[in-house]
């Protein structure tokens, strides 16, 4: 009856084709740029696939949350005060203050946080699945750069407020990779770090302040050529992609062998210290929950949101060329809204894990005959 | 399976040289046949994929993931912004971004700029205190200039012949450019074994070349 259906609706949409003719597609209402509709199939596809995620969240202990789609600007600068404001879609509410559309979760949920966590409340476990905005530039579109383009995407997602040390960690990852067993993914990859561990070891060496934001950057969008070009211009002369590269948490000793090579005059930093022996003892954790197989270090990889404070890590899946899920440690973001609380969180970009899905097991987009 | 989107023209043509001295696996006829895939065996048990691509289209290749690696110039690097990590310079295909025009315009202000890079020729000229109106074009861009629907092109110059057969100079020299090797975030990840001994290998012929120029 179902496959009836389909191939009706087919049929329908070849002679629709054949009796509407090109001027009268150009009559029809333009959907604005980056934003995404969602047909039959699609749709559902998305909503059971998000719903398979939240039930899984919701039976590992975690309440669904949900806020609207706007912050004030002030609330998102809170949590990325060097933010990058030109990804934001803002304007101007009623009141003369400066709103803009959601680029990421995280900031709604500590502004929302902060006021429990005051009041007493030590421990939260929050799911969320909303729609996400950002502003990107659309290289394809003659100058449509000069404006830019609005994706909307959806994110799924946890945060735990209140959540502190690596043993929150390994069971955050533990989470991440369960989550995609149940959404029906099974092959993926995590790759991950420490937030503080570059920029500290790029100070310990001797770069300046100055050079180490640039130098970072360069790492964020993986311009190696050009971090090994600013890098060969520092009195350090070079190097540090490979030092960064011998950092192995699963070898304690590697950040002394590393710091050996760079001669009797530098040595790491009492912070840099602390920060490694976290990730040693996270690489520990990891290797006795059976983790290791499925996630590597790897101390190049970076990321330019300020309020990571520990952990950071972006997971992967054959055949979709940018991260499924994202997420990181952020111990000092509650104090921008009020309270203190750590706290450690991930997303999945929903879109994408339909991609890898959908490369994974055959999945068809086409009206009718997807299954999930 | 490793897929490799190579750009078409001259820096599939300068890449393969190298390729070959890297020791790695090509094609044989990877630059005189008119297919647009090719397969040959590597490593041991596997495939490695080639695809000749339309040189703008690299980049949205390895980004989607349907190719892992690339080989392009580092002006569509510049002009896209795509998020893939850029691994290598591989000092082939050099050539260099450049302001060019009649001669006998070159003192006046720009005011119309033919180009295939309206992202990175805006930001020149904005840098310049200009404002210019932008006209892209694909393909030709000294023949804008020529006939007098701009005043000056922003477009790569290799060798300078193509602009002194049309009576233009070069009035500014923008970016030294050069083909370089990128990944997508996935694949750098997911095929790093694999990456890894691409690297190596096209590493070391880069420094055999430097060593013997």
């Amino acid at each position: 009856m179902a496959i009836a259906r389909v191939e009706w609706n087919v049929w329908m949409a070849v002679i629709g084709r054949r009796l509407i003719g090109i001027e009268q597609w150009m009559e029809f209402a333009d959907k604005p740029l980056g934003m995404q509709d969602g047909y039959a199939g699609f749709a559902k596809q998305r909503r059971v696939l998000e719903s398979t995620i939240v039930r899984h969240l919701e039976r590992e202990g975690h309440e669904l949350v949900s806020c609207g789609a706007f912050e004030y600007v002030e609330t998102l600068l809170r949590a990325r005060p060097v933010g990058p404001l030109e990804q934001w879609v803002q304007w101007v509410d009623a009141s003369g203050r400066a709103v803009a559309l959601r680029p990421e979760m995280t900031p709604s949920i500590a502004r929302m946080a902060a006021p429990l966590v005051s009041s007493g409340q030590r421990s939260l476990r929050w799911s969320y699945a909303e729609r996400v905005y950002r502003r990107v530039a659309a290289p394809t579109a003659s100058l449509q750069f000069a404006s830019g383009s609005v994706r909307e995407s959806t994110q799924v997602g946890v945060e735990w407020i209140g959540g502190s040390g690596v043993l929150a960690d390994v069971r955050l990852l533990e989470l991440c990779h369960s989550a995609l067993r149940e959404a029906g993914l099974a092959q993926a990859h995590t790759v991950l770090s420490h937030a503080r561990i570059a920029p500290l070891f790029l100070a310990a060496v001797g770069i300046s302040q100055g050079l180490v934001a640039q130098l970072l950057a360069l790492l964020h969008a993986g311009k190696y050529v050009d971090f090994e070009e600013l890098a060969g211009s520092t009195p350090v002369h070079g190097g540090l992609l490979s030092a960064l590269r011998k950092l192995r948490p699963e070898q304690p000793r590697s950040l002394e062998d590393v710091f050996v090579t760079f001669g009797k005059r530098v040595s790491p930093s009492s912070d840099l210290v602390a920060a490694w022996s976290e990730l040693v003892e996270l690489a520990a954790r990891m290797r006795e929950s059976g983790l290791s197989a499925d996630m590597t270090f790897d101390l190049t990889f970076h990321r330019d949101v300020a309020y990571y404070t520990g952990l950071i890590f972006e997971t992967f899946a054959p055949g979709v060329g940018v991260p499924i899920a994202l997420g990181g440690r952020y111990d000092h973001l509650l104090q921008q809204f009020g309270a203190e609380a750590p706290a450690v969180g991930f997303a999945f970009e929903l879109e994408q894990l339909m991609e890898a899905k959908g490369m994974a097991i055959g999945w068809s987009t086409r009206a009718g005959v997807a299954s999930c | 399976m490793l897929t490799v989107a190579l750009a078409k023209g001259r820096t599939a043509e300068d890449l393969v040289p190298l390729w070959r001295e890297s020791l790695l696996p090509c094609p044989e006829d990877v630059l005189s046949s008119r297919a647009l895939v090719f397969e040959v065996d590597w490593p041991p048990g596997e495939r490695i994929r080639f695809l000749l691509a339309k040189p703008m289209d690299v980049p949205t290749y390895v980004f989607y993931g349907v190719a892992d690696l690339g080989v392009v110039g580092k002006d569509i690097l510049l002009e896209q912004e795509r998020a893939v990590y850029e691994l290598l310079n591989l000092e082939v295909a050099r050539c260099r971004l450049c302001v060019a025009g009649r001669p006998e315009l070159a003192a006046e202000t720009p005011q119309r700029v033919a180009t295939k890079y309206p992202r990175l020729a805006e930001s020149y000229f904005r840098r310049q205190g200009q404002v210019v109106d932008l006209v892209e074009l694909g393909g030709s861009i000294e023949l804008a200039a020529v006939i007098g629907l701009t005043d000056r092109i922003f477009d790569l110059v290799q060798t300078g012949a193509t602009l002194a057969a049309n009576g233009l100079t070069v009035f500014d020299e923008v970016e030294q450019i050069s083909a370089r090797l990128i990944v997508n975030r996935s694949s750098y990840r997911l095929k790093s074994t694999e990456i890894a001994t691409v690297v190596e290998g096209l590493t070391a012929a880069v420094r055999r070349r430097r060593v013997h120029a």
